[in-house]
């Protein structure tokens, strides 16, 4: 019975073969690939400044008790979804660069590479950040003592600089990021042949200039991205930050945009690796005190 | 008279040939090497022949004549396919005097890595002729009376089909494809040829189909008679081990000795089965 059973899942998913692949093709960029380059770009706002980065954060967080159901069914599931099939499809490849030296085969080995690359490095990134699950029972004894979790969305820019400084993650997200991108950019492209979109050499070949040079821009706003959140979590930035972010949740909390919440927020003896922990303190109790009189 | 390709003053009197042997279908393999006396204008064909001639290792020993297939001789037919200093391409067509210019330390030779090896350098091809049958890669021929004229066969579709109709199922493009896995089945004892064969085909089904048989589906899909069947090869593709499993590395486009624009063929093929797989779900 339980052979029969697995010979049968077996054979669903052979015969479905063709349509999970185009599946997996069309979820790189709809909607994982598309999340990515908005996920880019919002960050990128940091270079305006913290209060820009954290007005599109506040956008975001404006989807209230919808933004978790949002998480998982458009860029969670999505993301397993891509890895999961991914991983199947680079197992069943057999890379020969060593014998066979041209360009498109390194292409083909790199977009494998950077795909594992990418699962270890987005798995590692989404519990640095954010903890995977916002169960409490998971938080207080898996996250916070495995140092996961260090984004507040309310403190944006401050928290999530603050969470940078080690060199170690500074590399883990130098790579991991150069990592997706290569990954999307190489991927439009071999998208572009899976669904018949360029179809001549010549056409093929347009699509990869085309494809280079987005991928290079992307590459560009992911490291701005990355080193300007990181500059905000360290010496007068990241006070003009905390400041900047603090104002501006009092006076969300005030005029009722934002209810209160204080998971989302930054909290003191959370921050270790602070600076000028006294200054810090002073600005917390400040604020602390400021959403008590409203 | 041919003049020779090069001034041979420079060449030496003999080289090496390093020959991957075996004896038979799921016997252990093992290097060889031969000692050649250098002639101009010698191809790998011919070194074969001198190798059985000679039936000497370059230790002295005896050994049996090295087996392998050709006929054409001019790299039209497919059959003398092997690897060549570990790149895969026609033997007759590979030049001795160009090989050694390029590696002074003599020639290897291997039979494919991807077909079951019969001996020595032959091997049994029968997955990627099976494949052509899987995508019905030819013209159906319904009846024997006079249906009259065909559809008129426009210049742009002539074009586009000559250069992948140069196609000889040799095996080039598949054996530098890292996603085409080999595929090698031994016959168990209490087995007859025919129930072996059968397990053959059923193992080469589920099995990628390969460049070569992809752009026979895109040759015959185009041409005016053929593209009455179009439905039926779109079918193929898309059945497990079908267009899906291509992982876009291209090497089949670079090695194909016919320089058949196999990754447009592939390109072409993504799209018919894009726009079939829309029928199949709103036209019904």
């Amino acid at each position: 019975m339980d052979s029969q059973a697995n010979s049968s899942t077996q054979s669903f998913l052979a015969r479905n073969d063709f349509l999970i692949r185009r599946l997996h093709s069309l979820s790189g960029l709809i909607p994982v690939g598309a999340f990515m380059v908005v996920h880019l770009m919002v960050n990128a706002s940091v270079l305006e400044s913290p209060a820009a980065f954290q007005k599109n954060v506040y956008s975001i967080h404006g989807l209230g008790s919808l933004l978790p159901v949002v998480e998982w069914v458009f860029i969670f599931i999505p993301i397993l979804f891509h890895a999961i099939v991914g991983v199947v499809i680079v197992a069943g490849g057999m890379p020969n660069n060593n014998q066979y030296r041209y360009a498109a085969n390194y292409r083909y080995t790199l977009q494998r590479a950077t795909g594992m690359l990418a699962f270890f490095f987005i798995m590692a990134h989404v519990f640095h950040m954010h903890g995977w699950f916002h169960a409490d029972v998971w938080l207080e004894n898996v996250v916070h003592p495995l140092g996961g979790a260090q984004f507040k969305p309310f403190n944006a820019a401050s928290t999530a600089g603050l969470a940078l400084q080690g060199y170690v993650w500074v590399a883990v997200y130098v790579i991991g990021v150069l990592a997706c991108v290569y990954h999307l950019a190489n991927g439009v492209w071999t998208m572009g042949i899976t669904w018949g979109v360029w179809t001549s050499a010549a056409a093929q070949a347009r699509a990869s200039a085309v494809c280079s040079v987005l991928g290079v821009l992307l590459a560009v706003v992911g490291m701005g991205a990355l080193f300007g959140i990181r500059a905000s979590g360290s010496g007068e930035k990241l006070e003009q930050a905390i400041q900047a972010e603090d104002q501006m949740y009092e006076s969300k909390v005030a005029s009722g945009e934002v209810k209160a919440n204080e998971h989302k927020r930054r909290h003191e003896e959370e921050a270790e690796k602070s600076e000028s922990e006294d200054d810090l303190a002073a600005l917390e109790d400040q604020s602390a005190g400021a959403t008590q009189r409203e | 008279m041919i003049a020779p390709a090069h001034d041979h003053h420079d060449q030496p009197s003999s080289f090496e040939v390093r020959v991957l042997r075996q004896a038979g279908p799921g016997e252990p393999s093992h290097w060889e090497r031969h000692q050649i006396t250098y002639e101009p204008n010698l191809n790998v064909i011919s070194v074969l022949q001198k190798i059985a001639a000679q039936a000497t290792t370059a230790d002295g020993k005896d050994t049996t004549p090295v087996a392998w297939d050709c006929n054409c001789l001019e790299e039209v037919c497919g059959a003398c396919t092997m690897l060549v200093n570990g790149q895969t391409r026609q033997a007759c067509s590979a030049l001795v005097d160009k090989l050694l210019a390029d590696d002074p330390s003599g020639i290897e030779l291997a039979p494919m890595s991807k077909f079951p090896v019969l001996r020595d350098l032959v091997v049994d091809r029968a997955r990627m002729f099976r494949a052509l049958e899987r995508v019905h890669a030819w013209i159906e021929v319904d009846g024997y009376g006079d249906r009259g004229a065909g559809p008129r066969e426009s210049q742009e579709g002539q074009e586009f089909r000559y250069p992948l109709s140069e196609c000889m199922t040799c095996g080039c493009c598949v054996e530098a494809c890292p996603q085409y896995a080999k595929v090698e089945l031994t016959k168990h004892v209490d087995e007859t040829d025919e129930q072996f064969e059968k397990r053959q085909e059923q193992a080469y089904d589920e099995s990628f189909l390969g460049a070569a048989a992809i752009s026979q589906a895109m040759l015959f899909n185009e041409h005016p008679t053929g593209h009455m069947n179009a439905g039926e090869r779109l079918e193929a593709l898309m059945a497990p081990g079908g267009l899906q499993v291509c992982g876009n590395a291209q090497n089949c486009v670079s090695v194909c000795p016919k320089e058949i624009p196999l990754t447009t063929s592939i390109a072409k093929a993504g799209r018919q089965t894009t726009w079939h797989a829309f029928k199949r779900l709103f036209d019904r």
